[in-house]
C-alpha cells in the first residue's frame, strides 16, 4: 500500500515537471533547427539562428536595455522600500495603516492598468517616451514588493543595536546607512533580485512606455509581430540561459548565506 | 524648541516623504486622472471633455464588450482553480514527500521556467500545441488519436499557458506555507489517530488555507490583467478585456475607453479583493 | 533643527520629482539631437541591411518604430509631443487623412522620382493637395488570398467566395487587420472597395460571421504566417507575396493568387512630417529609399518581401527576387486591383466596432 502511494506520488510529480518542462524543451530544441519551420521533424543541429540573434543589434541593444532599466529601477524601488519600511517600523507616525496600504497599494493593480495611467499622465505633462518612464512605471511595480518583504524583516531585535550606536553618537541617517542597512542586508539583496526579475521580464508598462529604445520583452514581441522567425527560440533560449546563471548565482552566493545566519 | 517626541515625527515623516511622494505621483495622480478621463469622450479624431458615463453606458451597451469582461471572468477563475489543484499536491510532495536534503533542488527545478521570458513562453507553447506540433505528432505517432488535436488559438490554449505560469507560482507559496507549519500539526494529528485524509481535511487545508487564498489573489490579478497569453494563444477567437483594452489604446486611440475599461477592470479586482480578504476574517474569526 | 520641518521636506521631493521630470525631458532632447532620425515605419523598414547603408552614408542614427495599421500610428503620433518624428511610413490609402490632420510637410516635387513609378502608382490624387506634393508611394502588395496548393484546390481559389464556404472550414486563418479584409469581403459580395458605405456594413459583418465560423484563428502576421506554414491552416485570408515569398524557398507548396472578382491592392507612402526638425536629412532618406538601390532592398527586406513602387528597381533584384515578387505579372495584377477602402473617421470607428464583434464572434 504505502509503495503504491509513493508510486502514484512519484507520477504525479513527474507528470506536473514534464508539464511545466514542455515548453522549455520544445523551445530550446527547435532553437537549433535549421530550417525555418518550428515543426517537427528537427533537422540540424544548426546555430544559425544563435549567430544571427547575436548578430542583430536591435535585440542585443535590447538586452543591454533590459539589463540597465532591470538594475537602475531595482535600486531605486529598494531605497524607497527600505527607508519606507524604516520609518514605519521605527518612528510613530500618525495614519500608520493607511500609509501601508498606501504604499502596498500598486500590487493590487493590474500592470495594464499602471501602464495606461502613467502614459496618459506622461501625456499630459508632455513627457516623451523613453527608458526613463519605462524605468519609473518599473519602480511603481516593484517599490511596493521591497517595502513589503523588507518591512517583514524589520523586526525588534536590531532596536538595540540601532539604539547602542544612536548611544555612540551616530545620527538618525549614520544608523539607518550602517546599522540597520548592512543588517538587513540579505533581505535587501533578496528583494533587489525579485525586482530584477519582475522588471526583467515585465512587458504590457514597457511596451505602453517606450518608443525606439525598448527593453527585450518589448522587442522579442515586436520580432514575434514582423513574421515567422526561428530567431525567436534562439533568443528565448539565450534569455532562459542567462536567466538560470542568475538564479544558481543568487542560490548559491545569496541564499546560503542568509540559511547560514 | 520642540519636544522629542515632535522631533521623532518629524523625523519619521522626512524618512516616509519620498516613497510617500513616489506613490502619490506616479500611482495616486494617474490613477485619478485616467478616472477623470474615462468620462471623457472621442468624437470624430478628438478627445472631447464632456463629463459623461457614455463610455459605461457604452460597456453595457455593446454585447462584444460586456462579453469581453466576462471571458475574463470565465478563464480567470478557471485558471485560478485548474492552478491551485495542480500546485497543492506538488508544493505538499516537495514539503513533506521528498527527503530534506533534495527539497530544495525539487523546489528550484518546480519553478526555474518561470525565468523563461514570458513573451516567448505564450510562444512557445504555440509550438507545442500547433496542429503539426509535439503533442499531436506524438499522440498520433502513439496511435491515440486519428485526428490532430484543435489545441491552438482555443481558449484551451490560453487556459493552458496560464496555468503553466501560474502552478509555478503557487507551487512557491503554497510550499512556503507548508514549511513554515512544520511537521508538529501532522505529527499531532497522526498521534491522536487520525488518517492521511483526515489530517489533510481538518489540519492542513485550514492551516494552510490563508495562504492558498493569497496565491490565488495573486492568480486571480495577474492572470485578469494579462494581454499576452490570450494574445498569442487565444487565436483572437475570442477576446478578454485586456485585448480589448489594447485594441482601444493601439488602433483607435481612443484612450477614454480605454481607461473606461481599466476602471472597470480594477473594480472587479477590487471586489475579489473584498471577498478574499473578508472570507479570510470570517475563517480566522 | 529649522530647516526639518515637513513643508520644507515636501518641498525637497517636490525639487527632486522636478528634477526626475527634467532629467527626462533632457534625454528625451538628447534622443533627438541633430545626427538622428526618427521614422515612424511599417517593419519592413527595420531591416539593418536596409537601413544600415544611409547610416554609414550620412553618419547618423536612425530611431525606427514599427506599427501595424494606420490607427496605431495615429494613435502613437497622438500620444507623442511636436517634434518627436521625422519620417512617416504610411498606407497611401491613408495619406489624404493623415494631410488633413496636418501631419505631414510638402515635398519639393523636382527632387522625388516620381517620373519612374509604375504609373498607377503615382497616385497623385492622394499625394497631392492644392498643388503641393505631401508624400510619395514607395511599396505595393496585395492583401488577397494564400494556400497551401498541395492540400486545397487552386481552381477555387479563383473565387472570392471561397473565403466564406463550408469547404475549407477550420483550415482558414484571416489576417488580422479590418481594412483590406472587410475590403476583399465588399469585393466577394460583388462590389467596388471604393463605394464602401455605412450602407455595405450590414451585409459585409453577415459575411464576416459567417467567414468567422469557418476559420480557425484571427491573427496577426507572425500568427497567421506560423499558421500557414505550420499546416495549422491551408488558407490565409488576407494573404499574399508580403507572406509567402520568403517562405517558398523551404515549403514550394505555398502560393498566392488574385482572384476573378480582384484582389485589395496596398500600398505604402512615405512622407515628412510637418513639425519635424530636421526636415533636410528626413528628405535625404526619403530619396534613398525612393532610389533604385533603396528599393530593391526595400522590396526584399525581412520582414516582408513586396513591389517596390520605382520600376527602376528592377535593374538590382536578381531574377529569383523577381520571380518570387512575380515582376512580370505585375501589369495583369494591377489591372485587377482595387485600392483598401478609404472610410471618413465615423465609417472607421463604425468598421472597427464590427471587427471587434467579429473577433468576439
Amino acid at each position: 500500500m504505502r509503495r503504491l502511494t509513493t508510486l502514484g506520488l512519484s507520477g504525479y510529480l513527474a507528470a506536473v515537471y514534464a508539464f511545466i518542462y514542455l515548453p522549455v524543451i520544445v523551445l530550446v530544441l527547435f532553437s537549433f533547427q535549421s530550417g525555418r519551420f518550428p515543426i517537427p521533424p528537427l533537422n540540424g543541429p544548426s546555430l544559425r539562428w544563435y549567430e544571427a540573434v547575436l548578430s542583430d543589434s536591435r535585440l542585443t541593444d535590447a538586452l543591454l536595455n533590459s539589463l540597465l532599466v532591470a538594475s537602475i529601477s531595482s535600486a531605486v524601488a529598494c531605497l524607497l522600500g527600505f527607508i519606507a519600511a524604516y520609518a514605519l517600523a521605527r518612528y510613530k507616525l500618525p495614519g500608520t495603516g493607511f500609509q501601508r496600504a498606501l504604499i502596498t497599494a500598486p500590487l493590487t493593480v493590474s500592470y495594464l492598468i499602471i501602464g495606461l495611467g502613467l502614459l496618459i499622465t506622461f501625456n499630459m505633462a508632455g513627457v516623451s517616451r523613453s527608458l526613463l518612464t519605462v524605468g519609473v512605471g518599473h519602480v511603481v511595480i516593484n517599490t511596493p514588493l521591497c517595502f513589503a518583504i523588507l518591512y517583514s524583516l524589520m523586526g525588534d531585535h536590531q532596536i538595540n543595536i540601532e539604539r547602542a550606536a544612536r548611544d555612540l553618537g551616530a545620527n538618525d541617517l549614520e544608523v539607518m546607512a550602517y546599522v540597520t542597512a548592512p543588517m538587513l542586508m540579505p533581505g535587501i539583496i533578496a528583494a533587489f533580485f525579485l525586482s530584477v526579475t519582475f522588471s526583467w521580464d515585465e512587458f504590457i508598462i514597457a511596451f505602453l512606455l517606450s518608443r525606439f529604445d525598448n527593453t527585450l520583452p518589448v522587442e522579442i514581441w515586436s520580432l514575434l509581430r514582423s513574421g515567422l522567425n526561428p530567431k525567436t527560440n534562439a533568443v528565448g533560449s539565450l534569455v532562459f540561459l542567462v536567466s538560470i546563471v542568475m538564479v544558481l548565482f543568487m542560490e548559491i552566493i545569496v541564499f546560503r548565506k542568509v540559511i547560514r545566519r | 524648541m520642540m519636544d522629542a517626541a515632535r522631533r521623532e515625527t518629524v523625523k519619521g515623516w522626512s524618512f516616509i516623504a519620498p516613497t510617500l511622494l513616489w506613490t502619490v505621483a506616479f500611482f495616486v495622480v494617474p490613477f485619478a486622472i485616467m478616472a477623470v478621463m474615462s468620462l471623457w469622450k472621442r468624437i470624430g479624431g478628438k478627445i472631447v471633455q464632456t463629463w459623461s458615463l457614455d463610455n459605461y453606458v457604452a460597456f453595457f451597451g455593446k454585447s462584444h464588450l460586456l462579453k469581453a469582461m466576462l471571458n475574463s471572468l470565465e478563464v480567470t477563475v478557471l485558471v485560478t482553480l485548474i492552478s491551485i489543484l495542480l500546485a497543492y499536491p506538488l508544493a505538499w510532495i516537495i514539503a513533506e514527500r521528498v527527503p530534506q536534503r533534495w527539497q530544495r533542488l525539487a523546489l528550484i527545478l518546480a519553478i526555474l521556467p518561470f525565468w523563461t521570458s514570458y513573451v516567448v513562453r505564450s510562444y512557445a507553447w504555440l509550438l507545442v500545441l500547433a496542429r503539426n506540433g509535439v503533442i499531436n505528432q506524438a499522440l498520433l505517432g502513439i496511435g491515440i488519436i486519428d485526428e490532430p488535436l484543435e489545441l491552438a488559438s482555443t481558449r484551451t490554449a490560453t487556459v493552458i499557458g496560464f496555468v503553466h505560469f501560474f502552478v509555478m507560482l503557487l507551487t512557491l507559496t503554497i510550499y512556503a506555507n507548508l514549511v513554515q507549519l512544520g511537521p508538529n500539526y501532522r505529527r499531532a494529528a497522526a498521534d491522536l489517530g487520525a488518517n492521511g485524509l483526515q489530517v489533510f481535511w481538518y489540519v492542513l487545508l485550514p492551516l494552510t488555507l490563508p495562504g492558498i487564498m493569497v496565491g490565488a489573489f495573486l492568480t486571480f490579478v495577474l492572470c485578469i490583467g494579462d494581454y499576452i497569453t490570450p494574445q498569442i494563444l487565444g487565436g483572437n477567437n475570442e477576446l478578454l478585456l485586456p485585448q480589448v483594452i489594447m485594441l482601444q489604446i493601439g488602433r483607435r486611440a481612443d484612450l477614454p475607453t480605454a481607461a473606461a475599461l481599466s476602471i472597470l477592470l480594477m473594480a472587479v479586482v477590487t471586489l475579489a479583493y473584498v471577498l478574499c480578504a473578508r472570507w479570510l476574517r470570517l475563517e480566522r474569526a | 533643527m529649522k530647516d526639518r520641518k515637513p513643508n520644507n521636506i515636501v518641498k525637497r521631493g517636490l525639487r527632486a520629482s522636478a528634477l526626475a521630470l527634467l532629467a527626462g525631458g533632457l534625454m528625451s532632447t538628447m534622443a533627438s539631437a541633430a545626427d538622428e532620425l526618427n521614422a515612424l515605419v511599417w517593419c519592413d523598414h527595420t531591416d539593418p541591411g536596409l537601413i544600415k547603408p544611409f547610416e554609414d552614408k550620412h553618419g547618423v542614427k536612425i530611431n525606427l518604430k514599427d506599427y501595424e495599421g494606420t490607427g496605431t500610428a495615429l494613435s502613437l503620433i497622438e500620444q507623442s509631443q511636436p517634434g518627436d518624428w521625422d519620417v512617416f511610413v504610411v498606407d497611401g490609402i491613408d495619406v489624404p487623412r493623415v494631410v488633413d490632420a496636418g501631419i505631414l510637410a510638402p515635398l519639393p516635387a523636382d527632387k522625388l522620382p516620381t517620373g519612374d513609378l509604375f504609373p498607377e502608382l503615382v497616385m497623385a490624387e492622394n499625394h497631392t493637395r492644392d498643388g503641393k506634393v505631401y508624400a510619395i508611394s514607395e511599396k505595393f502588395g496585395y492583401n488577397t488570398i494564400s494556400y497551401n496548393k498541395e492540400k486545397v484546390d487552386p481552381a477555387d481559389m479563383n473565387d472570392m467566395s471561397v473565403i466564406w464556404s463550408d469547404k475549407y472550414k477550420g483550415r482558414i486563418a484571416v489576417y488580422d487587420y479590418y481594412l483590406p479584409v472587410m475590403g476583399m469581403v465588399q469585393m466577394g459580395l460583388g462590389k467596388k472597395t471604393a463605394g464602401l458605405n455605412a450602407g455595405d456594413l450590414g451585409a459585409i459583418k453577415d459575411k464576416l460571421f459567417k467567414m468567422k465560423s469557418v476559420s480557425k484563428l484571427v491573427g496577426d502576421v507572425v500568427a497567421s504566417q506560423t499558421a500557414i506554414a505550420t499546416g495549422e491552416v491551408d488558407i490565409l485570408v488576407g494573404g499574399g507575396e508580403w507572406v509567402t515569398a520568403a517562405l517558398t524557398e523551404e515549403n514550394p507548396a505555398l502560393d498566392w493568387t488574385i482572384p476573378e472578382q480582384g484582389g485589395v491592392r496596398w500600398s505604402q507612402s512615405i512622407g515628412v512630417f510637418a513639425d519635424s526638425k530636421k526636415k533636410d536629412l528626413a528628405l535625404k532618406f526619403v530619396q534613398y529609399i525612393l532610389s533604385p538601390e533603396g528599393q530593391a532592398r526595400l522590396a526584399t527586406s525581412s520582414c516582408y518581401w513586396a513591389m517596390p513602387a520605382n520600376s527602376k528597381a528592377g535593374s538590382h533584384l536578381t531574377d529569383k527576387q523577381k520571380a518570387a515578387l512575380r515582376w512580370s505579372e505585375q501589369k495583369a495584377y494591377l489591372a485587377r486591383a482595387q485600392l483598401y477602402p478609404a472610410p471618413s473617421t465615423e465609417l472607421d470607428a463604425k468598421m472597427q466596432d464590427v471587427w471587434t464583434e467579429f473577433l468576439q464572434q
